[in-house]
């Protein structure tokens, strides 16, 4: 049986007349990663600056392991937090930094440093300053930082935002996997569904203050809670804010009419590929909504199409947000 | 860091202690300047302003600062604004710094040396032919005009203002510069909506701490300066320390007046500041 | 960028270079008398005299003393005061921020009369502490500015990256921030101690002409000493924050990760 390392409950936060937290809730296992995804501005970094202690919550609770540490401040509490910058003490070494958050932590052992180093591949470049390593590098210096303090649980506020897209998707298999050896619990934020799908065993998405599903990433995929859920999620026409349809349910036509279908007017507006495949974006004439749809054949597709939806595949959001 | 509500407030204590020292200084000058043996009177105040001394004095101390802050904001800008590239490296910067080494009153007296009516300057004029007599060298130190003075103050100021506008120069970006070249900008363009913009808060702070400095210090004046007119702070130095004790309360009243103008137009000036700063957020918010 | 830098390095010898040279070059030779025909009299007459002078010395470590007093208030209100400026946002501030500017922007004079009195009631007056208190009034503002700037610039999430590993108030401070607070120190020594040299009408009035500091010495002198002389006390007054310079330097070097020839690099 696993136990239940981070728990909090009904956690509002308060900046003057802005509620950016509204009664957030969840549970986090022993070793459970939780990706926590939404648009850029919604207050993901105040979430996990509540759950690090930086900021205190206006209401709710903090459990770790059972106990209340929603008043106990940042350096007491055992979370970690690695942040968008790699926020390297410029005038240490690589070696210094990730010693320094054993140090302070009191948890300083040699061993333990040489073997972060190790994990991290810079025990090449130990003597090196911050200053005259890459970027990637940095970031892995600053969780391995984060690491040497033996966290509970470590949380991660974009961190790989400030490196380009080729070190971005190497690193993030790399620390996914850093945790999952490490048996380390973590929260990761991020605005980019793909980022969040490799770094989470469950996906939270968070919107206006609240979570608006908590769920693996099929479970968001094949049942959305909601039409913000859906729209995150980009695999469906939202038809209104009841009702939704899977991408791949939409069939392309020329003519208008079919038995038991819905079918809306478009205007194909531009042809891209994307994992080898072509993929029409569509304007819908009714809506004004685009839809981006994978097309099967090389069809020749005229500007003007129709999209027919067989009514038996048209869903209806569930309107939950628990698993 | 972010720090509780509270014991952010700890880390001002020294601060307010500190300032309990200049603020409890200030409140008795003026209450000692309003009160004869215990009861309040305003006839310093009008003592004061009866006095052609003091007046005589104020003027000139005006004029004088006034001069000198002109003299070292036009020249420091003109200066930083030609050579902040060339400041970036280590020596030009150090070379510059170098009267910023000395206080005022040593400065005060290296302008003696070279420019009194028997000073290197005059020596070396008359050497060349340049004057047949000392005599004939201008008084440009102990004179009644001041000149001295502001020269000796430009001198030490300009290094400050350098001091001061140098990191603001160097944090200009030039695509500023670029974008209003684009645009079609003069050079004019470019000082009034680049560089003023950036340079404002601390070109107003700078000129606030030259005018007062240079209005109410005693050193330089006490040096370079004649007897009449005198700045104002010789005059009161000497109430102070001067012969009867009862030209005591007008030195306070003096310094209680120097003291009113300069927080007037501190005051003013942070107002405007202020006024600017709250239009430029509100245009970036639209 | 159009060069301009020889006219940097004319303006820079005629401005900045030659009065220093002037001071130098008139305190190795005696008193210049060019008409008179004779050249230039090399001597080291004016220093030897000047050392010989016993208040001279005196004077100076006073001057030292006082000069370290109040870069130690300095660098203590400077640093928890900029800290605080940059850790917390308030309604305000700008206002706040002007207050504490407001002590160099009051005529010192003015607070030191006012202070006389008060002084001579609590016994500090012609002592050197009370010296010492006067001397903070047009220094502190300046402090606060510069540490104010240094943590501005490192930056409020640097700051919170000790605090999260778990690091307390005081080690963050020495393990983190005066190590980067380095060159803020350097400048407000250096500021500091020549501003407290500078100041000869306010420690004549708080210390009574009990407390001999350098300026104390220097007024009298110009009345009777000879332009060798003067030069040579003039040198010396940049000699006093060389001094205190080196002094902060030795201290700083006592901080953790501070990088020097003979230490190890583990």
């Amino acid at each position: 049986m696993s136990s239940i390392t981070l728990e909090i409950k009904q956690i509002t936060k308060q900046f003057h007349s802005d509620l950016v937290l509204n009664g957030l809730s969840f549970q986090l296992q022993k070793g459970e990663i939780m990706s926590v995804v939404g648009p850029s501005g919604s207050g993901k970094t105040t979430l996990l600056r509540v759950l690090a202690g930086l900021e205190k919550p206006t209401n709710g609770t903090i459990y770790m392991n059972g106990r209340d540490v929603t008043k106990q401040k940042a350096n007491r509490r055992d979370i970690s937090l690695v942040f968008q910058q790699p926020l390297l003490f410029p005038h240490m070494s690589v070696e210094e930094n990730v010693a320094y958050g054993a140090k302070v932590s009191k948890k300083y052992t040699q061993e333990k440093v040489d073997t972060l180093l190790e994990a991290i591949g810079m025990t090449k470049y130990r003597s090196h300053f911050p200053s005259e390593i890459s970027g990637g590098q940095q970031q892995r210096t600053a969780l391995a930082r984060a690491m040497a303090t033996e966290p509970e649980v470590i949380l991660f506020d974009e961190p790989f935002s400030s490196l380009d897209p080729s070190l971005r998707q190497g690193l993030r298999y790399w620390v996914r996997n850093f945790l999952v050896e490490q048996e380390t619990t973590a929260i990761f934020v991020t605005h980019d569904m793909e980022e969040a799908m490799i770094m989470g065993d469950q996906i939270a998405v968070f919107q206006e203050g609240k979570f608006q599903q908590i769920g693996a990433a099929k479970v968001l995929h094949e049942s959305p809670a909601n039409m913000k859920v859906a729209s995150f999620m980009g695999g469906h026409l939202i038809l209104n804010d009841q009702e939704y349809v899977p991408l791949q349910a939409i069939e392309l036509s020329s003519s208008p009419f079919k038995e038991d279908t819905q079918t809306f007017e478009g205007t194909v507006e531009h042809i891209t590929y994307q994992h080898g495949r072509p993929i029409a974006h569509i304007e819908i004439k009714e809506s004004g909504a685009k839809v981006p749809l994978p097309l099967t054949n090389d069809e020749q597709l005229q500007n003007e199409v129709f999209l027919s939806i067989p009514v038996s595949s048209i869903q209806r959001f569930r309107g939950t947000i628990d698993e | 860091m972010k720090l509780s509500r509270n014991s952010s407030l700890l880390l001002f204590i020294p601060a307010l202690l500190f300032m309990s020292i200049p603020l409890y200084g200030l409140v008795t000058a003026v209450s000692q300047s309003l009160s004869d043996s215990g009861t309040w009177t305003f006839d310093y105040y009008r003592q004061l302003f009866q006095s052609e001394r003091f007046m005589a004095s104020l003027w000139f101390s005006l004029r004088t600062s006034l001069a000198a802050t002109l003299l070292s904001i036009i020249l420091g800008m003109a200066f930083t604004r030609f050579f902040h590239t060339l400041l970036e490296k280590m020596a030009p910067r150090l070379t510059v710094w170098i009267p910023m080494l000395f206080p005022h009153f040593v400065w005060g007296y290296m302008v003696i040396l070279l420019l009194s009516e028997t000073g290197v300057l005059s020596q070396l004029a008359l050497l060349t032919g340049g004057i047949a007599d000392t005599d004939e060298f201008p008084i440009l130190t102990r004179d009644p005009y001041g000149i001295g003075i502001i020269l000796t103050y430009v001198w030490k100021e300009v290094p400050l203002v350098i001091l001061m506008l140098l990191p603001v120069y160097t944090s200009i970006r030039p695509e500023y510069y670029a974008l209003v070249d684009t645009l079609g900008g003069t050079a004019w363009n470019r000082f009034f909506t680049v560089e003023v913009p950036h340079l404002l808060p601390v070109l107003i702070e700078t000129i606030l701490i030259v005018f007062s400095f240079t209005l109410s210090a005693y050193e330089v004046p006490a040096m370079l300066g004649t007897t009449f007119p005198e700045m104002i702070s010789v005059l009161s130095y000497d109430w102070f320390y001067g012969s009867s004790w009862e030209d005591r309360p007008l030195a306070f009243a003096s310094m209680v007046c120097v003291s009113f103008l300069l927080l007037v137009v501190s005051l003013l000036m942070y107002l405007y500041l202020n006024k600017a700063r709250w239009r430029a957020m509100r245009g970036s918010r639209s | 960028m159009k060069n301009n830098k020889p006219v940097f390095t004319a303006v820079g010898i005629v401005f900045f270079i030659a009065p220093l040279l002037l001071l130098l070059l008139q305190s190795l030779s005696a008193p210049w008398r060019f008409q008179s025909g004779y050249g230039v009299d090399w001597k080291l007459e004016s220093f030897r005299q000047l050392i010989r002078d016993p208040y001279l010395w005196e004077a100076t470590w006073w001057s030292i003393l006082i000069g370290f007093l109040v870069l130690v208030l300095n660098a203590v209100v400077g640093i928890l005061t900029g800290k605080a400026l940059s850790s917390y946002s308030f309604k305000g501030k700008p206002w706040v921020e002007a207050l504490l500017l407001s002590p160099i922007l009051i005529p010192v004079l003015a607070i030191a009369m006012g202070l006389h009195l008060f002084m001579i009631r609590l016994g500090l007056a012609d002592t050197m502490m009370g010296v010492v208190i006067i001397h903070l009034v047009p220094t502190i503002p300046y402090s606060i500015k510069i540490f104010h700037n240094s943590y501005q610039q490192m930056g409020k999430a640097l700051m919170e990256q000790p605090h999260i590993l778990g690091a307390g108030f005081f080690t963050q401070l020495f393990t983190v921030e005066l190590p980067l607070l380095r060159p803020a120190l350097r400048s407000v020594t250096f500021l500091t101690i020549v501003i407290s040299l500078s100041q000869y009408a306010i420690t004549a009035i708080i210390g009574g002409g009990q407390v001999l500091t350098l300026p104390m010495v220097f007024f009298p002198f110009l009345e009777n000493a000879n332009a060798s002389l003067m030069s040579a006390f003039s040198l010396w007054f940049a000699f006093v924050p060389v001094v205190m310079y080196i002094l902060v330097e030795v201290i700083l070097l006592l901080l953790p990760y501070s990088r020097v020839p003979w230490r190890n690099h583990r």
